[in-house]
């Protein structure tokens, strides 16, 4: 069966003043199956979110595609005219968005604001819509739905909000779901809340999950696969479990290094260690060498990583694929 | 019974939740009335309406005519006095009120309606379009608009519709940059990428999602924007470009400022129509502006 969405060496550019294109996104590939979930993770700033708005051609002015194709179900949304493109938006997919306190109209009571998207893309009256987004809230699991519906947003918590963005982007049953750190903004017990939500929606509707996130405890949850990204390039890929319980790269590595543990019992007495953490910073957009762009920041960097450029994405027989030279002697 | 003793067990909870739904009209009507300053507002206002287009009914004194000595102070011969030719202040603010408040709504709404248009049209598409629509917005701004306004009437004819269209093409460019930059503001939030996500149409973004938003600064714009027009079709009668065949509070100070210390009621009573119709328009937008936001709205 063909993927959900598949992206294809997607190259996204900042189309600077002088006319030179800043490479922002680089070659990036990845494709996500019916009622599956990949994870994009990575540090601030190396492009998980401009790959969600790549896809969704939500690109902030200045930042355009410049090669690569993004087919979703078998269409290709690059090339999509913008009557199309608007009916593919929250009909076919649709997107989360990390604050749910400012990603809600203020102004709208949040029952409206669902039904807004049924009429545009369903057309259905009012009465209808009305009763959809009841049914809806209710599948989001928000208490005393019936009364909610008329809620403005500034009446709700950061969890409800981000249940009612759920049921708004989930309200056409979208065939892709993009998720931007959905749980960012929130405290960890509604994460964990927000995350067993999506997952159990996902089993229902079998919606195609793009979730940006940096919680990699979600990842192991959640995700069927992972794309580790480091400034603006795919760096590991593979199945979830794969990639978290062994790791390729040196930066996936340190990743993993640097989530806290929590030590019970026995474990927990001594000093807690101190957190890991990967020295340096993820070279800013224009200063992105053709050479491996963890190079300044790796442990294990060498003569032929230095001598060579970025090296392409090695897949072995499992699909775990790794862009690092020296992956065999590191893992 | 001990003091300490509760009755009745555990107290039901307080909190209701939201009543179902009332319309949002009605909402903001009862958020209105809450305010008192609003009342206040809408009360001296429609008095004021109230005045212009009923006294005339009831007060038959032609506001133009000589009626007594010029300068006689209020009292028998005229309950608000004479003014230098004669005429009687009364009749003047019963009759200039039509005129004045009339210059006032239109010219604003002339103002604010291509402000608006000019404003939204620029700051949502920005690019090409906006770059070219400032350019027309700054030309408009660098002309002295009394001067700018004045050619328009010497040009055109010094009549009421003439003075108000000219009032209206000099005020427009600060609404409109008004407008633009709540667009450019706004047009960045979460929930405006959040609508296009959900495949809102340009249009639908621009008018249902941010232009609501943008309303409180705009509606604040509006209601000065009659204040100003009322003081500057004063200013244009007081530089002999009113119409002088229509009495009007500002044709009233205009022509009697010079007068002012040989007879105060000339001028400080058309003054105070005009301070009482700012004023209360003021108050109404604000109240406006408090009722149509829901953060405000109480929940009872």
């Amino acid at each position: 069966m063909a993927p959900v969405l598949s992206v294809e060496s997607l190259n996204v550019g900042l189309r600077a003043t002088n006319g030179v294109t800043i490479p922002v996104l680089e070659n990036l590939s990845f494709s996500v199956d019916q009622g599956k979930t990949i994870a994009l993770v990575g540090e601030s700033g190396c492009g998980k979110s401009m790959t969600a708005l790549a896809i969704m051609r939500l690109l902030p002015e200045a930042f355009v595609v410049s090669s690569g194709q993004i087919m979703l179900d078998g269409e290709d949304v690059l090339a999509a005219q913008m009557p199309r493109l608007r009916s593919l938006r929250g009909n076919r997919m649709s997107m989360i968005f990390q604050e749910p306190m400012t990603a809600l109209n203020p102004l709208y009571t949040v029952g409206d604001q669902i039904a807004e998207v049924l009429r545009l893309h369903r057309g259905l009256g009012r009465k209808d819509a009305a009763e959809q987004t009841l049914a809806l809230l209710k599948a989001v699991q928000i208490p005393a739905a019936a009364e909610r519906i008329n809620a403005y947003p500034h009446q709700m918590s950061g969890g409800m909000r981000q249940r009612v963005m759920i049921a708004m982007a989930l309200a056409c049953k979208p065939k892709l779901l993009i998720a931007d750190e959905p749980t960012t903004a929130l405290d960890v017990t509604v994460q964990a809340q927000i995350f067993d939500l999506l997952s159990r929606l996902q089993d229902q509707t079998e919606t195609a999950i793009v979730l940006i996130t940096h919680d990699l405890g979600a990842v192991s949850e959640l995700a069927d696969d992972v794309a580790v990204l480091y400034a603006g390039r795919c760096i590991e890929r593979g199945r979830a479990h794969e990639v978290i319980e062994r790791p390729r790269h040196p930066y996936t590595r340190g990743l993993m290094a640097c989530v806290p543990h929590l030590r019970l019992g026995g474990e927990a007495s001594g000093a807690p260690a101190d957190l890991d953490e990967i020295p340096g910073m993820v070279p800013p957009l224009g200063e992105r060498d053709a050479a491996c762009a963890f190079l300044p920041r790796c442990v294990f960097a060498d003569e032929i990583c230095r001598s060579q450029l970025q090296p392409p994405l090695q897949a072995d027989d499992g699909g775990h694929c790794v862009s690092c030279w020296r992956w065999k002697e590191v893992a | 019974m001990s003091v300490l003793e509760v009755s009745g067990g555990i107290s039901k909870p307080i909190a209701p939740g939201p009543k179902p739904a009332a319309s949002p009209g009605r909402a903001a009507l009862r958020q209105y009335l809450y305010s008192l300053s609003g009342i206040a507002g809408a009360v001296i206002l429609l008095l004021l309406v109230a005045m212009t287009l009923f006294g005339p009914l009831i007060y038959h004194v032609d506001p133009l005519d000589i009626v007594a000595a010029p300068f006689t102070p209020p009292g028998s011969d005229a309950l608000l006095g004479t003014d230098y030719l004669g005429r009687d202040v009364l009749a003047g603010i019963v009759y200039g009120g039509k005129a004045t408040l009339t210059v006032g709504a239109i010219a604003a709404l002339i103002t604010i309606v291509i402000g608006v248009t000019v404003g939204t049209i620029s700051g949502y598409f920005g690019g090409a379009a906006d770059t070219a629509l400032v350019k027309v917005i700054e030309f408009f701004q660098i002309l002295p608009p009394l001067l700018f306004a004045m050619v328009l009437v010497t040009l055109f004819g010094q009549t009421l519709t003439t003075i108000t269209i000219a009032i209206g093409a000099v005020s427009w460019p600060s609404a409109a940059r008004l407008t633009r930059a709540e667009f450019l503001r706004l047009r960045g939030l979460d929930y405006v990428k959040s609508s296009r996500a959900a495949g809102a149409t340009d249009r639908h973004v621009m008018l249902r999602v941010i232009l609501p938003n943008a309303l409180p600064p705009i509606i604040i714009a509006a209601t000065l924007a009659i204040g100003v027009a009322i003081l500057f079709e004063s200013g244009l009668s007081f530089l002999g470009l009113g119409d002088p065949n229509t009495m009007s509070w500002g044709l009233m100070i205009g022509q009697n400022r010079n007068y002012v210390l040989d007879g105060w009621w000339t001028v400080v009573f058309p003054g105070t129509a005009i301070f009482l119709a700012v004023l209360a328009i003021s108050l109404v937008g604000d109240g406006f502006n408090d009722a149509i936001n829901p953060r405000l709205r109480r929940r009872i």
